[in-house]
This record gives structure tokens, sequence and C-alpha cells, in this order.
């Protein structure tokens, strides 16, 4: 009788022990909310009760703010003129000047996942097809590219072409510039052949 | 073709009826050739859908999908649409797309519906036409790619604990059963010599073991007590039900995507933000199903359609993914992810202070992310935690060489030292990681 409970004791911790669910699905209790959580609005904090209260608050800068240390603001619209107009801008940046460190990793992180590594429109999420992505991300060392102007390209970012997003929300002003003097660099910083195939190059790209 | 095969086919029945002695000889001599035949025609026409698709992932792929509206229409079915049919229109249009449209309405409404001008491949010929369709109309019958090497991913539980919890029971009760024994045969063998002892008390007024029960019973009240207290107001293994299964391993891991592509805040300040949902939006607007990964479960271990989590985005995100062209992002909804990582408003943390600056991995805190579906906090985000890594963690302090970091610079006596042997390496305990006010004030 007694080994009976015993063996039934057993099963039932057993049973609560392999039945507890693991994953932790509850952030828990805390000391002191007062110390915890902040009385100041903090980032991602919800903003709602504000406007309740009466008070007018936007997390947006006002139009036209130019953050410290950028440039100013891009005014071409994002139409097919502006697209046609953008050939003719010029980067803001001294090229030879430019962080190509920094530049680098900005266009690692931001653009080789598709554009590749090697800018050659292979990057993991293409991978020559196999990737998740449907379709091809344009070959940045090809002669289309490469004839591209610096503006067009600064243009494409800033507002999406194709399939690809805008990036203003990811790459500062300066940002940009300095991810588009990369690519001119690896292009093989060919000068003379981009400004002699400028003339042409507007004239490839209102078809686009 | 098939004329040939079957002239073939008949030729080798007459030679069989004609000469009926040597028939198997003959047969198998015909019919070797009518394969070599039917082989080499088959290889001549196969040979035009690797071109095909060749030309098609270099030319068309940019912009055109085979089943789906890119930034151009779906390609299937190109053939019944139009004149498309006659592959000399198609190639006069991919020629010069601007002369075709001219005089024609049917491209014009392409123009109005799809509001960019297809570009124009001047150098692509009849035959590469021949072959891109060749290729789209085999892409357009072949079923849905088959899901490669799939892993079931499912849930595994580590058992160990439960294991050793098993086997110290089990040891109890043999030790107990033990006793029982040795006392029964003390008993028997005492009524043997005729020895007699008092009554055994019995074991719950038993002084020994009511102070042994009492013992264990305070201390793993005590150890439990002690734990939970320490434990409240830590989330170590925090992990809440995300409004969309989103998984950081198919992100990051397999498609291997820089963590700062999303969290590019965590270079520049404080906060490792979370990505808007245009970021999102960036590849979601081309990619709109989950197809090529493994398989996803939840922690039930039902399977979690991605296909579906995906149409979850577009509804934060207002888009129409039959329109991808009429979608304005301005009109999008924040997606409430909750937030896993929470520390106290009394400590401050920076994160860029120690990913740009302290060259400090993600994954040193957060964990392997790459091999996560669910994130959950790996580490205690204690101060012990915080103060053992401050103490242990040596500091890129090579600042004369160029991969060093030069904010440290400044420390110049540490560098003498160094210098002069008298320190090997630099902790960020010595620079100041253990003041109270570098966290908290």
């Amino acid at each position: 009788m007694k080994k009976i409970w015993i063996i039934t004791g057993c099963l039932a911790m057993i049973a609560v022990l392999v039945g507890c669910d693991k994953t932790r699905r509850d952030a828990g209790s805390v000391y002191m909310p007062d110390m915890t959580y902040s009385r100041a609005y903090e980032t991602y904090s919800s903003t709602e009760d504000l406007s309740k209260n009466g008070i007018n608050y936007t997390a947006r800068p006002v139009e036209g703010t130019i953050a410290r240390g950028d440039e100013f603001a891009y005014t071409l619209k994002n139409d097919a003129t502006g697209y046609v107009q953008s050939a003719s801008v010029k980067s803001p940046l001294d090229a030879a000047k430019v962080d190509m460190t920094e530049a680098e990793r900005l266009y690692l992180v931001n653009c080789a996942i598709c554009h590749g590594a090697k800018l050659d429109g292979n990057g993991p999420l293409w991978k020559g097809g196999d990737g998740p992505y449907p379709a091809a991300p344009k070959n940045l060392v090809s002669d289309e590219l490469k004839n591209m102007t610096e503006g067009t390209m600064f243009h494409s970012l800033t507002y999406g072409k194709n399939l690809m997003g805008s990036y203003a929300s990811q790459l500062s002003t300066v940002q940009r510039w300095e991810v588009i003097a990369y690519i001119k660099m690896k292009q093989g910083g060919a000068k003379a052949a981009t400004t002699t195939a400028a003339a042409d190059s507007t004239a490839t790209t209102m078809t686009n | 073709m098939r004329l040939i095969n079957g002239f073939i086919h008949i030729f080798s029945e007459s030679i069989v009826s004609m000469i009926p002695s040597k028939a198997f000889g003959k047969r198998l001599v015909v019919f070797i050739f009518s394969f070599f035949l039917f082989s080499v025609f088959n290889n001549i026409k196969a040979a035009d859908i690797p071109a095909g698709k060749a030309l098609f992932m270099s030319k068309c792929a940019s912009c055109h999908q085979v089943l789906k509206k890119a930034t151009g229409p779906a390609l299937a079915g190109l053939e019944d649409r139009h004149t498309w049919a006659d592959h000399k229109e198609l190639l006069a249009w991919i020629n010069n797309p601007a002369a075709y449209m001219a005089k024609d309405p049917y491209t014009q409404g392409l123009l109005a519906e799809y509001g960019s001008m297809m570009t124009g491949f001047a150098d692509i010929t009849l035959v590469d036409v021949d072959n891109i369709v060749a290729y789209i109309n085999d892409a357009a019958t072949a079923k849905s790619p088959v899901v490669g090497v799939v892993d079931d991913g499912a849930p595994k539980t580590n058992n160990n604990a439960i294991i050793f919890g098993v086997i110290s029971l089990i040891l109890a009760i043999i030790a107990l059963i033990m006793m029982q024994v040795n006392s029964n045969l003390k008993k028997m063998s005492d009524d043997a010599e005729g020895i007699s002892r008092p009554d055994p008390v019995p074991a719950y007024k038993n002084k020994v073991y009511i102070t042994m029960v009492s013992l264990l019973f305070f201390a793993i009240a005590g150890y439990s007590f002690s734990k939970a207290a320490i434990g409240l107001g830590r989330q170590k293994d925090y992990e809440p039900e995300q409004p969309i299964y989103y998984s950081h391993k198919v992100h990051a891991g397999i498609n291997q995507i820089s963590c700062l592509y999303c969290h590019g805040n965590a270079w520049e300040s404080k906060h490792a933000a979370i990505p808007s949902v245009n970021v999102c939006m960036n590849c979601h607007k081309a990619v709109q199903e989950y197809a090529k990964g493994p398989k996803l479960y939840n922690k039930d271990g039902d399977e979690i359609n991605g296909t579906a989590e995906i149409a979850k985005l577009y509804k934060y995100a207002g888009f129409d993914p039959n329109k991808p062209n009429e979608w304005d992002p301005s009109k999008a909804k924040p997606i409430e992810w909750i937030k896993i990582h929470n520390l106290p408003d009394h400590v401050y943390f920076n994160h860029s202070q120690h990913i740009r600056a302290g060259k400090v991995q993600c994954q040193s805190c957060h964990g392997e992310i790459t091999a996560m579906d669910e994130v959950k906090q790996v580490s205690e985000l204690s101060m012990g935690w915080c103060i053992n890594c401050h103490r242990e963690t040596k500091i890129d302090f090579n600042y004369s060489d160029s991969t060093g970091n030069k904010f440290y610079s400044i420390y110049e006596r540490f560098h003498n030292d160094i210098k002069n042997n008298k320190m090997d390496s630099v902790t960020v305990k010595d620079i100041g990681g253990l003041e109270c006010q570098k966290c908290h004030y």
C-alpha cells in the first residue's frame, strides 16, 4: 500500500516537471515601479494620452528641418521631371575626402543584401534567383549603372526606384552621398567616362 | 518530330514483318536509332529554356516576374495577350518601346497602368525572344518551387534536469527501502538471539527525522524564496508573443540581413531602434510569400504560415499586393512590437557606446539571435552581469595601430604603463566601468 503511494507521488512529480511550459510569456513584476518606469516620455512610449490632455505633440520634425551636420534637403520632386532633372545634381561632398571605410560599412549594411558585396547585383537575397527576393537587383558595375549620374542615383536612393524602396529613413542625406561616392569609386572611378556619358545617359534614363 | 518517330516506328514494324528470322536484331538497331533521333530533337528544344532563363534573369527579372505583377506586368500567358503570339511584334516592342508605343494603344494602356515605361533592349534578337518566351511558358506551367532541405525546427526540450531529478528520487527510494530492510533484519536477528529491545519510535515522532525534514524544508524554502526575490524585476527568458510571427532566424540567419539594416540606430544612438513599416516593405513589396525557407513552428508546435504573417504586415502597411504601384507609405500604421529587453529607468545604457566605441557584437548580450525564431532575453541584464563583463572585457587599446580605437588615446598613463610592461591589458573597469555614476545618475 505504501509503495503505491510512493510510486504515484513520483509519477505526479514527473508529470508536473514535464508539463511545465518553459516559454516565459510574462514579463513579471518589479520592486519599485516609480524607479523602473520612466516618468519622462521615452522612445517608443505611447503619446496617445498627451493629445487626450490637450497637449499638441507630433514626433515629426518640421518640414525642411536639417539635422546638425547634415546637408541641405533635397528639393527635386518624386516624379518623371524630377528624375530627369536629377541627372545634373552634383554631390556636395568632395569624393576624395569621403571616409570610404564608413561608406563601405553603410553600403554593406544597407545595399549589399540585394546588390551584393561585390556590387554585382547578386546579394544574399537574390543568390542568382535562389534567394527569396523575386526580382533581380541591378548590377551596380554594369555599363547602365556606370553611366548613371550620381544625381540620378541619389534621386533613386531618396525616393526609391522600381521595386527598391526609399532609403531616406535609413540613411541621412550625407550618408546617401557617401554610399554613392563608394559605388562610383567601386565602378572604377572613371570620371571621364561618366561625364562624357552624361548626355546620353539622360536620354536612356528617360525611358526608364 | 512526332512524324519522324512515327515513321521510324512504322519502318521498324515493316522490317520486322518482312524478315521475321532476324527480327530481334533489326528491331534493336532501329529502336536505338529512333531513340538517338528522339533525344537529339528533344535536346535542341530543351536548350531553349536555360538560355531563355539566363536572358530573363539578366534582362527582364529586375522588373518582371513570371506569375506576379511587379514593376511591370506578370509575363505568364503573354502570348494570349495583345499580338504577342507573333514574336516579331514582341521583338519590335522590346527593341524600342517608345517607337512601338507611339502607334499602339495597348502598350499605352500598360504605361498608364504601371506608371513607368519599359526599358528598351536593342540587342535582343528574335531567337532570344523565342528562348525567353519558352522559359516563361515553362516556368508558368512548372509546379511551385520544391522546398529544399527542410529541418523540422520543432521545439526540442532539454530534459537533463528532469533526468537528474528522477535519478535522485529513485536513489532516495532505494535508500529508504534499504533502511527499512536493515531495521527489519536487525529486528529478526535480535528476536533470534533473544535480545529484547524497546519498540522503535515511529518515524513521525522520531526527533532526528523531524529535525532533518524541517532543516530540508527551510533550505528549500529559503533557496526558492531568495531566488524569487532576486528574480523580481529581472526578465531572463522573457519571450512575449509578438503581433507578427517575425523570425530573426529567417531574416538575420538564413538571409544574412545585417542587424543594422533594421536596427541602424544602435550605431548612432542609445536605442537600437525598431524599424518602421517602410523598412519592412523595402523587401516585402516584392517578397510576398514565404516559400523557400524552413518550416516555422510556434511554441505549441503548430506550423506557422509565413505567407499569412507577411499578409499581416500588409495590413499594417495598407499595401495591396495586387496593386503594388499604388502603395502610399505615409498611410502605414505602426506595428506595436513588444519590447523584450527592458532596463529599469534608474540605469543608463547606450547602444552606440557599446557597439561602436566598444566594438561589442550584438550577439554578446542578445545571444544567438540568428538562430532564434522568436526572440527571448538570453542574458540576465542584472547589475552583476554588467559589472562582470566590465571587469573581464579587455578593450582594444592599441590606438597607435590603425585598427585600434582612437577614442582611448586620452588614457595616457595606461598607454605608458603598457609600453613599460607594467600592465598587459586594460579592461573596462580600469577606465571607470565600475563607477556608480557612469550608469546611475
